[in-house]
């Protein structure tokens, strides 16, 4: 499906263009709906979540450390649930459970999932503006199902913020290890 | 007394869930449409839903259509990489009880039925849920024990290998048939087993490593069993596992003053989480007929891994003296274990394969239990070859770079262990067959590396059991050498000392056993038996005292501190001390003894004095 992106300005996404798609905008948990590019921050962090995925549950923490360090940095971060079968009471209950407090959006017709081309949860993306800098996995912890890591030696995200914020070349993305977001259509 | 037997152990872990056949749709024609409802559903409900239901040890529930279509592609992915259901052994090599395993075609039904979209069939035609009996599955438990609340899993970082005490309050002596481990969470325990606590080893351990909740922290735990009853069962939890009782014929001994330890390996979720396990004890009125024992090999020795090593491999030969059957089998490596097999070898040369695990996964070990018992005759040379890979290709690898790996019972370090549940079969000439078998692998084990430390201290600890403590006493110091502040070994070291006659020898290490470890009760004990053979009664009392202090139904204590006292010519205190051993056992020969002599000793005093 093709998104005209007909209004463009630098760090802010108009979604004017998209008055008669609007109710495949992300909502959050009020039921409004958000422009999470619209901020005016640095840099936009999108990771894709899902309340019953033990693999994206075990990155909160994680997610939540990358968060903290780089909010100064002007680096905004949003979790994104792209689950229509999950209701804002469903994921308030997550967000205590698991210590987040990040804002938090229901991307029901995945939308952001295809800004982001996530394919997985947890998977992370990385926004300057609109421009999608980099999608992948959030570090190499978990090489694969079965397969996870004792030792953490790649830290994929914080790479790629580090890089982007430096305006530096984002080293190239490597395909996060996950829950199917192609199960929740 | 205080012979004592240290049997090295590992954690344990648990049989696999039942195993089930999809009949699905009963015919070799390969389902172009699969749905939910036709295909699928039997699969699941038959392999996959005792962990993965509402509260199971599974993440998820794939109880009904939404579930299962909302993770069908996931679904079809970690079954075709084999990952689910977790199943290490291949069992084109070696069947075992209770294996899961899906067939190569039920793997494309729900491959192709995620690819098709997830499609539902007539739900109203689809499967019943299995149930699963909630609560105690075995029934109301004869012994309830809980661990106290306050552990709890933090919300990130590596496995966590975590272990609780539950002391036993039992009256006299019970057999048991089951336990029912209840994890307290398990959807974060990966999975647990219990070590028979003969001695309060882990009452020790706990108090020398105190942690912030109750327990302590530790991925392989050592306990000291007694010598006279070598361990014999596997205790364990798995995800999904139905819970084992043993044969009536093949019960355990619970006795008083034994503790349970439930070691646990746990797995962070993302959140912190309280863990507070419990189990559930059955006991059967009738001693065991047939008495197994854990055969536990080890090439922990010949692990000296170079970093970057792809294949190490090491290997042990065993020949068996008796004839065995063998009931079931536990491996156990840590991290870098790649390969693991074990088969035996018969004396008419053919070969029974007993293990083959070819993608070890020390996540999803299991003890796993042979659908029969394999007979061994004597003369069958037991082999088992592990492989390791230490290389940075192998993700598990705890150092990163690889660093050179040996022994040990850190996550960081290696094992090679292999345990074998045997019964020992053969003319018993009257004594256990199955301290044959221990004498001859505690000799095996030396011949190969004379400081291993487990064997020599169990062939000392046999040795002595069986009246030698000259020849106990050689090999207690060759344990004392490779552990030289060891309580345990300085205790038993001075128990064979002490038999042996050599007075001033056992007194220094009783004497270093108590300042080792203050709370040994033990070693205090036999440190009191030594001062009252050497003539040193009144520290000899103040011993048995605090023995006594310790263990308020301590017959022997009682008795011996009623001996000395009388000895100190202390006649009234004697007596007291010596009728109390007879209320805690009137069988007490010792308290029995001195009584008698004591009334002798009055009566003859009276006659003087008309």
């Amino acid at each position: 499906m093709g998104l005209a992106l007909a209004c463009f300005v630098a760090n802010a996404l108009c979604f004017c263009a998209w008055a008669t798609a609007s109710q495949q905008l992300p909502l959050d948990l009020a039921g409004r709906a958000v422009d999470p590019f619209a901020a005016g921050s640095k840099l936009t962090v999108l990771v894709f979540v899902r309340t019953d995925c033990p693999l994206s549950n075990r990155y909160a923490p994680e997610i939540q450390h990358l968060a903290r360090r780089y909010a100064s940095h002007g680096v905004n971060f949003w979790l994104v649930y792209p689950d229509n079968a999950e209701t804002p009471a469903g994921i308030q209950e997550h967000l205590a459970a698991y210590g987040y407090t990040l804002p938090a959006l229901r991307d029901a017709h995945h939308f952001l999932v295809r800004m982001a081309e996530a394919t997985v949860t947890p998977e992370a993306a990385v926004f300057r503006g609109s421009k999608l800098l980099y999608h992948g996995r959030i570090d190499n912890r978990v090489q694969d199902f079965g397969q996870t890591r004792v030792v953490v030696t790649a830290h994929d995200l914080e790479d790629a913020i580090a890089a982007a914020l430096d305006n530096k070349p984002i080293p190239p993305a490597v395909q996060a290890v996950g829950c199917y977001i192609s199960d929740l259509r | 007394m205080a012979w004592a037997t240290i049997t090295l152990r590992g954690p344990l872990a648990a049989q696999k869930p039942a195993a089930g056949h999809a009949r699905g749709s009963g015919a070799e024609n390969f389902p172009q449409n699969p749905t939910f409802s036709h295909d699928v559903a039997a699969i699941l409900y038959a392999n996959c839903v005792q962990c993965h239901r509402p509260g199971g040890a599974g993440p998820i529930s794939l109880i009904t259509y939404e579930d299962a279509k909302r993770h069908a592609r996931q679904i079809a992915v970690v079954t075709e990489k084999h990952f689910m259901p977790p199943w290490l052994p291949d069992p084109e090599v070696v069947s075992f009880a209770d294996q899961i395993h899906l067939t190569e075609k039920q793997i494309r039904i729900l491959g192709r039925w995620a690819e098709q979209g997830a499609a539902p069939g007539d739900l109203s035609q689809a499967p019943p849920v299995p149930q699963l009996a909630a609560g105690w599955r075995t029934g109301k438990p004869d012994l309830i024990l809980t661990a106290p609340a306050g552990y709890v899993l933090p919300a990130e970082g590596s496995d966590v290998y975590h272990n609780f005490v539950f002391k036993i309050l039992v009256e006299g002596t019970h057999y048991v048939k089951a336990v029912e481990i209840h994890p307290g969470n398990p959807k974060v325990v990966h999975h647990a087993n219990i070590l028979i606590d003969r001695a309060h080893s882990a009452e020790r351990m706990e108090a020398r490593h105190p942690g912030s909740g109750p327990g302590f922290d530790g991925m392989d735990v050592e306990m000291e069993s007694d010598v006279f009853e070598p361990e014999g069962h596997f205790i364990y939890w798995k995800p999904g596992t139905p819970v084992w009782s043993e044969p009536e014929n093949m019960t355990w001994r619970l006795s008083p003053g034994t503790d349970l330890v439930l070691n646990i390996h746990m797995r962070p979720s993302g959140k912190p989480e309280p863990i507070q396990p419990s189990l559930g004890i059955y006991f059967l009125d009738k001693q065991p007929t047939l008495k197994p024992m854990l055969l536990q090999f080890d090439r922990d020795d010949a692990l000296d891994i170079p970093a970057g090593a792809r294949n190490f491999e090491v290997a042990d030969d065993f020949k068996l003296p008796l004839a065995v059957s063998v009931y079931a089998v536990y491996p156990h490596a840590h991290y870098l274990g790649k390969q693991l097999e074990a088969y035996a070898v018969l004396p008419d040369g053919s070969r029974k394969w007993l293990l083959m695990i070819r993608d070890w996964d020390p996540a999803w070990q299991g003890i796993y239990r042979y659908p029969q018992p394999v007979s061994l005759p004597a003369g069958t040379v037991i082999s088992m070859h592990y492989t390791y890979d230490n290389s940075d290709e192998n993700p598990r690898n705890p150092n990163d770079p690889p660093k050179r790996v040996t022994a040990g019972n850190r996550a960081t370090d290696e094992m090679a262990h292999l345990s074998l549940q045997v019964v020992p079969a053969g003319p018993s000439r009257g004594g256990d067959l199955r301290l044959v078998l221990q004498e001859a692998l505690a000799r095996h084990k030396l011949a190969r590396d004379p400081n291993d430390y487990g064997a020599n201290y169990n062939l000392g600890a046999l040795l002595l059991s069986r009246g030698q403590p000259a020849d106990a006493t050689f090999y207690f110091e060759r344990s004392l050498t490779q552990r030289p502040d060891s309580a345990t070994v300085l205790n038993s070291l001075g128990a064979a000392l002490l038999q042996s006659g050599r007075m001033e020898n056992a007194m220094t290490r009783l004497q270093q056993a108590v300042a080792a470890d203050p709370e040994y009760v033990d070693a205090h004990y036999n440190l009191a038996s030594a001062l009252a053979l050497s003539g040193r009664f009144g520290e000899s009392a103040q011993q048995f005292k605090w023995v006594i202090e310790r263990k308020p139904e301590d017959a022997d204590a009682e008795a011996r501190l009623g001996s000395v006292l009388a000895a100190q010519q202390n006649y009234d205190m004697a007596e007291a001390h010596l009728r109390r051993a007879l209320i805690l056992d009137p069988n007490n020969t010792v308290a029995k003894e001195n009584l008698r002599l004591l009334e002798q000793l009055r009566s003859r005093t009276n006659d003087h004095a008309r």
